[in-house]
Parts: structure tokens; sequence; C-alpha cells
């Protein structure tokens, strides 16, 4: 049983968070591990859209919702939140495009900020396939078809009714049937 | 006449916090509602709980932002595979049950508190230890603290549970916090450091809105130690005056990259939202704890008197 630790004040992120990392095996070892996460969470910044392997994309999602969620919490005179800023985006003028573009484009948001989807996978191919990792608002055409709710367009209605109409149909036969044999026996 | 309108205002539901202390944080703690400082005729001060008000227009109360350090059992264990919403509201109203029987102070690493247990063994069947908290732990009803003390030239240190029914009483004596959150290396420490006399009595707070933080900076004893402090940043020790080897190793066996790991952070802390509104959801019942404890606290002043 351990106690929360205190130190620093986090913002909930809205996407599944597993319980353990994951290793992302590297010549370095755990050193290298989060060198990796950041070349990936500054190219989601720099392109807003990035195509990679599934492992890494969902482990930099996380990364990269952490910092956008301090940077909204704190802003960009908090020290904490510069030195995480400085130290994830490799290129300096994206730190600028973190607090100036990507602060007021979330400020509201009630969802998460980026959006794992996935990728094509071709055979033979690395096994846990391509993923497409996007922060959501970019200008780029969507990616997925827009969901629309087809429940109340009039011809479904109409087919609901009817679907409705032949069982109630057929439970009315099946009791007239089994009223008959009970009577009978 | 002034307790009455006191406890009118009170059954009016406007929510005035007695929590008079601030605790001074060593890390920067964002404030994410505004506290209002109204005086009282005492010259004290109050923070009164801010009411925001959610999209529907209803008031919402917010716990002040110190609760998280004054009250840090509330929060659950941060490990995500055992977390169970409804265990953690059932710890937490068993939890308050307690808090309502006996007072359990507001204390950190660092203060000396004295503990009172019932002790079948012992002649007058109350046990009672005077020490310095070293280290707190545990979350919910199995929170814990560490006492030292070094008694007739023997190091002490009693492990209590917060929450144990056999403990009576809970008197901090000095209230002060350390730079360390975990003060340990007391074990390995000259023993002037951690010697308490048992019969201490307690002190009175200069200052009741701080929670003093003592600059004090330990000697250690030379070595062999029970650990290897030279690899744990400690603030509160002198300089240890080691050869260069040992810090040469412990800059290899360093992980200076976990500074920067924000999905580490994350998984061991619990988010603000949901300390908001833990606090939110206790906050009311332990102010009326505090409450009636200074009310009976001036009563018995004034039947003294």
């Amino acid at each position: 049983m351990n106690q929360a630790d205190l130190s620093k004040l986090v913002s909930a992120l809205r996407i599944a968070v597993k319980p353990k990392p994951r290793p992302l095996s590297c010549p370095e070892g755990p050193a290298g591990r989060l060198r990796k996460l950041r070349a990936t969470v500054t190219a989601l910044v720099k392109y807003e859209r990035i195509e990679l392997y599934y492992p890494r994309a969902e482990e930099a999602q996380g990364y990269a919702e952490r910092l956008i969620s301090d940077a909204i919490r704190n802003g960009d005179c908090h020290k904490h939140t510069m030195e995480m800023a400085d130290y994830w985006l490799n290129e300096k003028q994206l730190v600028h495009k973190l607090f100036k573009v990507l602060v007021p484009r979330y400020q509201n948001y009630n969802s998460s900020f980026s959006r794992l989807v996935l990728g094509p996978n071709s055979y033979p191919g690395y096994f846990a396939g391509t993923a497409i990792l996007e922060l959501k608002g970019n200008p780029f055409p969507a990616l997925q078809p827009e969901t629309h709710n087809y429940h109340y367009w009039l011809h479904n209605v109409l087919l609901d009714e009817a679907k409705k109409e032949f069982r109630s149909a057929r439970e009315e036969r099946n009791a007239g049937t089994t009223e008959s044999v009970t009577a009978e026996s | 006449m002034l307790r009455r309108a006191v406890l009118q205002t009170f059954r009016q539901g406007l929510a005035q916090s007695f929590f008079k202390r601030n605790a001074v944080s060593l890390s920067e703690t964002t404030v994410t509602h505004q506290t209002v400082e109204t005086s009282d005729e005492g010259g004290e001060k109050f923070v009164s709980t801010q009411k925001t008000g959610d999209e529907s227009g209803n008031t919402v109360i917010v716990a002040p932002p110190e609760f998280r350090f004054m009250y840090p059992e509330f929060l659950p264990d941060p490990a995500m595979e055992t977390r169970n919403r409804l265990k953690e509201k059932l710890e937490r109203m068993d939890m308050l049950q307690r808090r309502s029987v006996i007072e359990i102070p507001e204390f950190y690493t660092g203060s000396v508190m004295a503990v009172t247990v019932s002790d079948a063994n012992s002649p007058n069947k109350f046990a009672r230890f005077v020490g310095i908290c070293i280290q707190r732990g545990g979350s919910g009803l199995r929170a814990w603290f560490i006492l030292r003390n070094v008694v007739e030239k023997q190091g002490v240190e009693i492990l209590y549970e917060m929450y144990c029914p056999l403990i009576q009483k809970i008197e901090v004596l000095r209230l002060e916090r350390r730079l360390d959150e975990s003060l340990l290396y007391l074990r390995d420490a000259l023993p002037e450091y951690s010697t308490f006399p048992l019969d201490m009595e307690p002190e009175r707070r200069l200052n009741n809105l701080v929670v003093p933080i003592n600059p004090l900076k330990v000697k250690l004893r030379p070595r062999p130690w029970l650990e290897r402090w030279e690899r744990q940043n400690l603030q509160g020790v002198e300089d240890l005056n080691l050869p260069q080897r040992f810090y040469d190793k412990a800059e290899k066996v360093a992980k200076p990259w976990e500074k920067y790991d924000l999905m580490l952070h994350y998984r061991k802390t619990i988010p603000a939202e949901e300390q908001e509104k833990i606090f939110a959801e206790v906050q009311s019942q332990l102010q009326q704890q505090e409450l009636k404890r200074k009310m009976r606290r001036r009563r018995g002043s004034d039947n003294e008197q």
C-alpha cells in the first residue's frame, strides 16, 4: 500500500492508461526509451498526424496528453512545465507552438487531445501493426467517416415498427396454438 | 450570543473553513480555485471554502487545496490494478467515523508526537510513547506512521496505524516539517537528533497559519550505514564527506531520466479532479468535527475560568 505522491498536481487524462508502461527495447536500455518517445512526441506536435507502429504510438500518446494537460493547467510561466516542454520537444519552436497554438485549441476540450487509429497492416509485417496518431483539430481531412445516428431516419423508423408488428403477430399465433394444445390435454 | 450566531451561520449553510493553517509545501502547488480570506474579531485569518458554480448553476463545494497535505491517507493507493471506487468510499466513511471518536491531528514527517495506546500488559493499562515522525504511509484505514526516539541509549521505532481502535490519544507536541519527506537517515545519525524527553510538553506555535519547515542538517555517524544515503539526494543531511568513488558509482547507477517521465509521475499519483472530488466529499464532516472539538475546548476553558 503506497500513499499517493503529493508533490505534483496532474490533470486526469481522458485516454485509457494501462497500469504498466511498455519497455520499448533499445541499445541504451531504459535511458533510450524516453529518447525514442521524445522523438515521437516532437514529431506529433510538429506534423499533427504521424504513422508509426502501434506500441510506440500508444506510449507516446500518454506522454503527449500529459504534456498538453500540464501546459493547460499551469501555463508557460510555471517552471516545471517549461522544463518538461523543453525536454520533450526537441525543436524549440515547438515549445512556442505548444503554448501559443495547442493550449488555446484544447483549453475547453472535455475529451482527449489526441486520437489513435489502427492503420493498415501488410503481410508479412510487424506483428503489432501500424497506427496513426494525430492531434484533434488538425487541418487534414478526417481519417474515419463521420458517424451519424441513422436511428430516426424515416425508413428505419418504419422498418422498426414493421418488425414489432411482425413479432407481436407471431407471439399471438404461438399463444393461440399453445392454448389449443393445453385445452386438448 | 456569539455561539448562537456561529451555529446559525453554520445552519444557514455558509461553509467557513476553520483550518487556519496552510501547509507550506516544498514544491510548487497550483491553486485552481481562489480562496477568499476574511478576518475574524480575534484577528485570525479564515480561509473560506470556495463555492463555485457548475454548468447547471448549482453550488459545488470545493475543499481548500491544503487538504491533500493535511489528510494524505484519504487519497487511495494510486496502483491501478487494485482500485475499487466502492471500497474507497466505504473506507472513507469508516475513517470519518473513527475521526469523530478520536482526534487525529494534522502532522507531518518531522513532527514530534506522543501516542497513547491501550496495552493489557502494562500496569496502567496504557502505554505512552513520544517520538519524531520519520515516515508516514499507507492509504485509507491502513495509514501508518513511524515514531522514533532514543530511550536509555537504545533507538526505538514504533509503527502506529492511525485508525487502530487501540489508540487512545495522538498528540502533536511540536508541529513542523523537515527538508525531506522521509527521515529514515536518523537511524544512521548521531543519537542526539532522535532523542526527545518522554515527558515533553506540547509546544505553542508562534504562527498558526504556516507550518514551519525546520532547515536542520543532520550529522551522520561514520560508515557503515543502513542505506546508501549518497544516492538519495537528501536535503536534510550535512555533507557526507565520502571518497569520490561513492559519488561516481552513484552517478553511474542514477536514473536522471525519471525526472522527466511524465507517465511515471501520473501512475504514482491521483489526478487533481479526483482529489477535489474526494476532499469535497469528506470536507464538511471534517469541518463539523473540528468545530465540535473547538466548542468543547472553549467550553472546557470557560469552565476552568
